[in-house]
């Protein structure tokens, strides 16, 4: 056995002893708890920060981005109900 | 044709220095044709190149996850579930679910679920002679497909659920994250809109996260075979191009599936109808992996406990959540299977198949392990 097998065989031991190690970490409610919390204080930081620009934009009397993707997904809508009558015209005509 | 290296490191070396010069390999490179275009969503046929009187009658549907780019089941030539498919004389329909963009934010559980999917199982059963079509979902796009097969279950000729998720509280890692209590959704979509892929796919790192290290070592030991990195590259290729998840819909998911477990509660709902495990009566094959760290067993086969249907099975193979599906082996063992499934499962005018159509199903080579009737 040369010395790369020697040494695969190693990192075999180390990474699946390490993995299960890694999956105990992973789900222990003490690493959890925080890391949940970070990540949510970051979000609600976020969320606050682009709220508060969009109310200074909307003061200018200018459309925010929530304004404009709340419009492009109404027009995505439309256009959603329209192929379903389309497809509900067929089907009545079919049925004819 | 580039000749063969000997085993070894420094083969593996020049192997990959090699491949810094010509890119990054093709993907998805079976002709398709885009027949439907909806938001950012389209379904594609993949042209068939079977003689019109030697294919199977009911076209079938592939359903992929969300988060991830739909040629997974297209990979690369000679490594593509739907070439082989299509070869063996079945008309191939894919969902590419493309980009969500900021708008998408919007896009409900049912937007996607019901009034997308349920568009996509309407006009690929509109191509075939008896209005119903064979459904497969893969990870996420089966528990998609399961939800709307309870539903909507007109056009759905079969389900097959391809390691997809359906008892949550079996969910291994994922589920035990998503809830536990730091973890807002809400403010998680509040801040982001769309759950960006990034977020996403550290979060399938962190499920192993020695993955990416063992990787590399296995790259190391085996790049000088052109074959393997042929597909290491791809597979690679495909496992960094995802896609962000529409923050509605995300809202949804894990609160009535990973939260809730509302498929395993009966109390799913899709366009305001009930969604019960239940009423899934048409043939429905759960197809789980031995080392599947993404999706355990157990939360896979539940679907077979709860459904109606006599006709269920279970396909038990060795293997991982992607590699199962997209490796060597899987073009051996897992296709052809699936293959004579939904063949034993056509009508039986097709390719002059008697009455006793799972003869063809039984033929198998030796060395594959055969559906198992479900408990």
């Amino acid at each position: 056995m040369n010395l790369w097998d020697q040494w695969k065989k190693g990192f075999a031991a180390w990474e699946s002893t390490t993995a299960a190690y890694m999956e105990q970490v992973m789900a222990n409610p003490a690493v959890l708890g925080p890391a949940g919390q970070m990540l949510t204080l970051a979000m609600k930081t976020k969320a606050a920060t682009d709220k508060a620009t969009a109310a200074w934009w909307a003061a200018m009397g200018l459309p925010t981005r929530r304004d404009q993707e709340r419009s492009l997904h109404k027009l995505n809508q439309l256009e959603s109900r329209l192929a379903d009558l389309e497809e509900q015209l067929a089907e009545a005509r079919s049925a004819q | 044709m580039p000749p063969r290296r000997p085993p070894g490191i420094l083969s593996s070396l020049m192997a990959l220095a090699e491949r810094v010069r010509t890119g990054p390999p093709k993907v998805g490179q079976t002709p398709a044709d885009e027949v439907w275009r909806e938001n950012k969503w389209r379904l594609l046929r993949y042209r068939p190149t079977v003689a019109k009187a030697d294919r199977w009658r009911t076209p079938i549907l592939l359903v992929p996850s969300l988060i991830n780019r739909y040629y997974v089941l297209d990979l690369a030539p000679g490594r593509s579930f739907v070439e082989h498919l299509v070869a063996a004389g079945h008309d191939v329909f894919i969902i590419d679910w493309g980009t969500p963009t900021a708008e998408d934010r919007f896009l409900t559980f049912d937007d996607i679920c019901h009034r997308y999917l349920g568009r996509a199982v309407r006009k690929t059963a509109a191509f075939g002679p008896d209005g119903v079509c064979h459904v497969l979902g893969y990870c996420l796009g089966g528990t998609l497909a399961t939800i709307y097969t309870a539903a909507e279950p007109a056009h759905v000729a079969s389900l097959v659920a391809l390691a997809a998720p359906i008892d949550f509280d079996h969910g291994g890692i994922l589920a035990t994250w998503t809830r536990s209590p730091g973890f807002d959704i809400d403010a998680l979509i509040d801040g982001f809109g769309n759950v960006p892929w990034p977020l996403m796919q550290a979060s399938f790192h962190m499920l192993k996260p020695t993955a990416n290290l063992a990787k590399l070592v296995g790259l190391l030991d085996r790049a000088w075979d052109d074959e393997f990195l042929d597909g290491f590259l791809a597979t690679e290729r495909w496992g960094n191009d995802n896609v962000s998840f529409p923050g509605e819909c995300y809202r949804r998911y894990i609160g009535d599936l990973y939260r809730d477990n509302a498929l395993m509660r009966d109390t799913m709902r899709l366009g305001g109808k009930p969604a019960r495990l239940g009423d899934i009566d048409c043939p429905t094959l759960a197809v789980t992996f031995g080392h599947d760290h993404i999706v355990p067993t157990a939360a896979a086969t539940a679907l077979l406990d709860r459904i109606s249907s006599p006709d269920k099975a279970q396909l038990h193979l060795s293997g991982g959540h992607v590699g199962a599906v997209v490796s060597r082996k899987a073009a051996a063992g897992l296709w052809p299977q699936l293959s004579r499934w939904w063949a034993a499962r056509d009508t039986d005018a097709a390719r002059g198949l008697g009455d006793d159509a799972s003869d063809d199903v039984d033929a198998e080579p030796a060395a594959a392990p055969a559906a198992t009737p479900a408990p």
